[in-house]
């Protein structure tokens, strides 16, 4: 007798039993839903329960750093705070995948209200708002609203205005860099905030810009400074989401060669102690706050929240609560500029003054003030007029003092 | 001082029902793997399991879902096996796809002058000439040149992707997306009809299918066929037969290339409607083809089948997170499990292991 035992036989006897266990586990998933439901089969039926169930798509990974993770953040502390919340998210979903992964979250997991929170998902949240009249959308960074699809978003260009004041005291070469993920109207919006606040202190200063066509890429982002360093930039500020420009700028300053950075979106700081002067900070809670607590009280609408430093939406800064790292509080002292307004006014003063201002209720400065005129020399905006916000929705043109280019069709 | 032998010997042809016996074993191989790596999260890996089933083939919707998503697959497995049968090693499917896209959109921002009813015919043979064009390259490099066509079909993929960058940010961008990278939104000529409810463009659906059957038929049943498979089996027979093996093989590798160009309309006219990102517009299809190809033992009706499974899997992924709140990277480990083991059970069609007592001298 020879006994031989056929792998390829057990492996069938091992997919019977994962199958007879499948089917027994496949009876509990359509079994009451977590509100203690029937699961009577009807998608679009209210829960019964107080409750609230918001559902938030994410374009990237929640990660350590950068947009997503902000977001997630944000979501981590509403579910903390408010007792009767639930919520579930997706992360890297692809533009195309988003309708599946709306319909799922407004199927399956019966979402009353969906955070939409990437430019690329705006049509697919206006179809999904067509599709699902008694669910709520709230759609980030977009500009399509519909009765259900409301929009919010936190703009950072205030704070880049701030960033190129301090730019302009620091820079040396006069000539500062400028790294971009995208040629995209935000983006474009703020270089252009940044080459205001650049100009404000040191009128011959000019930006140079790079585009990375992507939102993350530390190679590519690492290629871009190194290439305006090497072109003379002593300043660099950027538009990405990765920290490797900090990370550049903090070897520099290690071999004793002082090229300054911002930190963006996510604190930096703790990337390039020695490098990173200040920042732009998002804090989506307040924002989420406001959104469910109107939800939760039956007031909410299809609003278009655009929130700013007045609100507290966006902060100065490359860490929380630190406006301005404290090894360049001193250099930026020993600047001294002269308002038409404010008189001689040290750079660190006026940054802050400004950030004051802006904070007011009635915003007393917006860096988006004519006379502003373009690359061509084109009047964009006459004296004392501030920018509408279709203008900074849309922007495509750059700032006098700025060399680089937008892909134009 | 083990009392028992393991011999492995070849295994002649596997039989139709043992090799499907062994892909679902590696399938069930491939459960209990991830859900191993679910338990390791926490979370009961059979309820984790019915809900990916649920949600990809359990549910209407899940069903549409991964009827969609599988369109592409089918194209362009399809596509490859043509090319894989004649032994020419095409990694280029993606490309191929965008190509078509490319094509498709060419005609869709210009279709003023075509009567309405003729867009759709048009942009489906422009996506199906730029994909066989984008295909006959590395095919005519490699009889040509030699050069080998692993290298320059994947290498094409990012040619084409940085040209789709290009004319999005560029030349193409939409002059009503507020300066974002896409073109504008096509006409309602050039946009595909889908299955109401759901976003299956019936169209190339059926168009997937009849190439999916028509490959089988030319494979089997004509010359050009038998002349391909003579090719890739030995180009030296095929000399003697009087067969130009060269000739052959690129016409193949370029039909290969048209259905997957047809993919990239399908995409474009069917889903998005413009033309954006050239992750956006493909998200891996001309690489997973790859293996739907492969776990279809290059037969074009069973890849309509690994098409419907893998695409299944990518949709049922959602759940995962939905569902489970696992990060997405249980998704692609999830899938990895699968594609492992199915992977890993071609050595057991191929080979016979023998486990027996040991013979003392």
């Amino acid at each position: 007798m020879r006994g031989f035992l056929r792998i390829g036989g057990m492996m069938v006897l091992i997919t019977c039993l994962c199958g007879a266990l499948m089917l027994t586990a496949c009876q509990p998933a359509k079994a009451p839903d977590k509100n203690g439901n029937p699961d009577t089969g009807d998608a679009s039926a209210p829960p019964i329960t107080g409750k609230i169930k918001a559902g938030f798509i994410y374009v990237g990974p929640v990660g350590d750093f950068g947009w997503s993770h902000a977001h997630e953040q944000s979501r981590q502390h509403v579910m903390k705070l408010f007792p009767w919340m639930e919520s579930t998210y997706v992360e890297s979903v692809a533009e195309a995948d988003a309708p599946r992964v709306i319909d799922r979250l407004v199927q399956e997991e019966h979402c009353d209200i969906v955070f939409t929170t990437s430019f690329g998902y705006m049509d697919s949240t206006i179809e999904a708002g067509k599709e699902y009249p008694n669910t709520l959308f709230m759609h980030c960074s977009g500009y399509k609203q519909a009765p259900n699809v409301g929009t919010y978003f936190a703009e950072l260009y205030q704070m880049y205005y701030l960033n190129g004041l301090m730019a302009g005291a620091l820079t040396k070469s006069k000539k500062v860099g400028y790294v971009g993920a995208h040629p995209i109207p935000e983006v474009v919006r703020h270089i252009n905030a940044f080459g205001l606040g650049l100009r404000e202190v040191n009128p011959d200063a000019r930006v140079t810009v790079k585009w990375l066509f992507a939102w993350y890429d530390p190679a590519k982002a690492r290629d871009a400074t190194e290439a305006l360093i090497a072109e003379g930039c002593d300043v660099i500020a950027f538009t990405q989401d990765s920290p490797a420009i900090c990370e550049v700028c903090q070897e520099y300053a290690a071999r004793g060669k002082q090229v300054l950075t911002f930190g963006h979106y996510s604190p930096m700081q703790r990337f390039g102690q020695d490098a990173v002067v200040s920042g732009q900070l998002v804090d989506w809670n307040g924002l989420y706050e406001e959104i469910l607590m109107r939800v939760h009280t039956k007031t909410w609408t299809n609003r278009d929240y655009w929130w700013l430093a007045k609100e507290r939406a966006t902060l100065l800064g490359g860490e929380p609560d630190v406006p301005i790292n404290p090894k360049f509080v001193e250099p930026l002292k020993a600047v001294t500029v002269k308002d038409p307004i404010l008189g001689p006014i040290s750079v660190h003063d006026l940054a802050l003054k400004r950030l004051d201002q802006m904070r007011e209720p009635t915003v007393l400065f917006d860096p988006f003030t004519g006379p502003i005129k373009d690359q061509s020399g084109t009047l964009r905006l006459k004296p004392a007029e501030r920018a509408s916000m279709s203008m900074l929705l849309s922007m495509d043109w750059f700032l006098d003092n700025i060399d680089g280019t937008i892909p134009k069709n | 001082m083990s009392r028992f032998r393991i011999s492995i010997t070849r295994r002649s042809e596997p039989g139709r029902w043992f090799a499907a016996g062994t892909v679902c074993a590696a399938i069930g191989f491939g459960f209990v793997l991830a859900g191993c790596l679910f338990a390791l999260g926490g979370v009961n890996p059979l309820t984790a399991i019915a809900r990916i089933i649920m949600g990809s083939f359990g549910s209407l919707y899940g069903l549409k879902e991964t009827l969609t998503k599988s369109i592409p697959l089918i194209l362009c497995s399809s596509g490859l096996i043509l090319a894989f049968r004649a032994r020419f090693w095409n990694i280029g499917a993606e490309g191929q796809l965008l190509a078509g896209a490319v094509g498709a959109t060419f005609i869709a921002l210009r279709s003023d002058g075509i009567p309405g009813s003729l867009v759709i015919p048009a942009m489906f043979v422009a996506g199906a000439v730029c994909g066989a064009f984008w295909a006959w390259i590395p095919g005519i490099l490699r009889f040509r040149l030699g050069v080998n066509e692993v290298i320059s079909t994947l290498m094409l993929n990012y040619i084409i992707a940085e040209f789709v960058q290009y004319l999005v940010y560029g030349p193409w961008k939409g002059s009503q997306q507020f300066g974002f990278p896409y073109t504008d939104n096509f006409h309602a000529d050039a946009v595909l009809t889908t299955f109401p409810g759901s976003r299956i463009h019936l169209v190339t659906l059926g168009i997937a299918l009849i190439c999916a059957a028509l490959v089988w038929m030319v494979m089997h049943h004509t010359t050009f066929g038998f002349s391909v498979r003579a090719a890739g089996e030995s180009s030296g027979a095929a000399r003697y037969a009087g067969i130009h093996a060269g000739r052959v093989t690129v016409a193949a590798v370029a039909i290969g290339g048209a259905m997957a160009g047809l993919a990239g309309v399908g995409e474009v006219a069917g889903i998005h409607h413009h033309l954006s990102y050239p992750w956006s517009i493909s998200s891996g299809y001309g690489y997973t083809a790859i293996i739907a190809a492969w776990l279809a033992r290059l037969n074009p009706l069973t890849a309509i089948l690994s098409s419907i499974f893998l695409s299944g899997i990518l949709v049922g992924g959602d759940t995962i997170q939905t569902a489970m709140n696992l990060p997405a990277a249980t998704v692609n480990v999830f899938n990895g499990a699968i594609l492992f083991s199915l992977i890993g059970s071609e050595f057991f069609m191929s080979y016979r292991i023998r486990i027996q007592p040991k013979v003392v001298p």
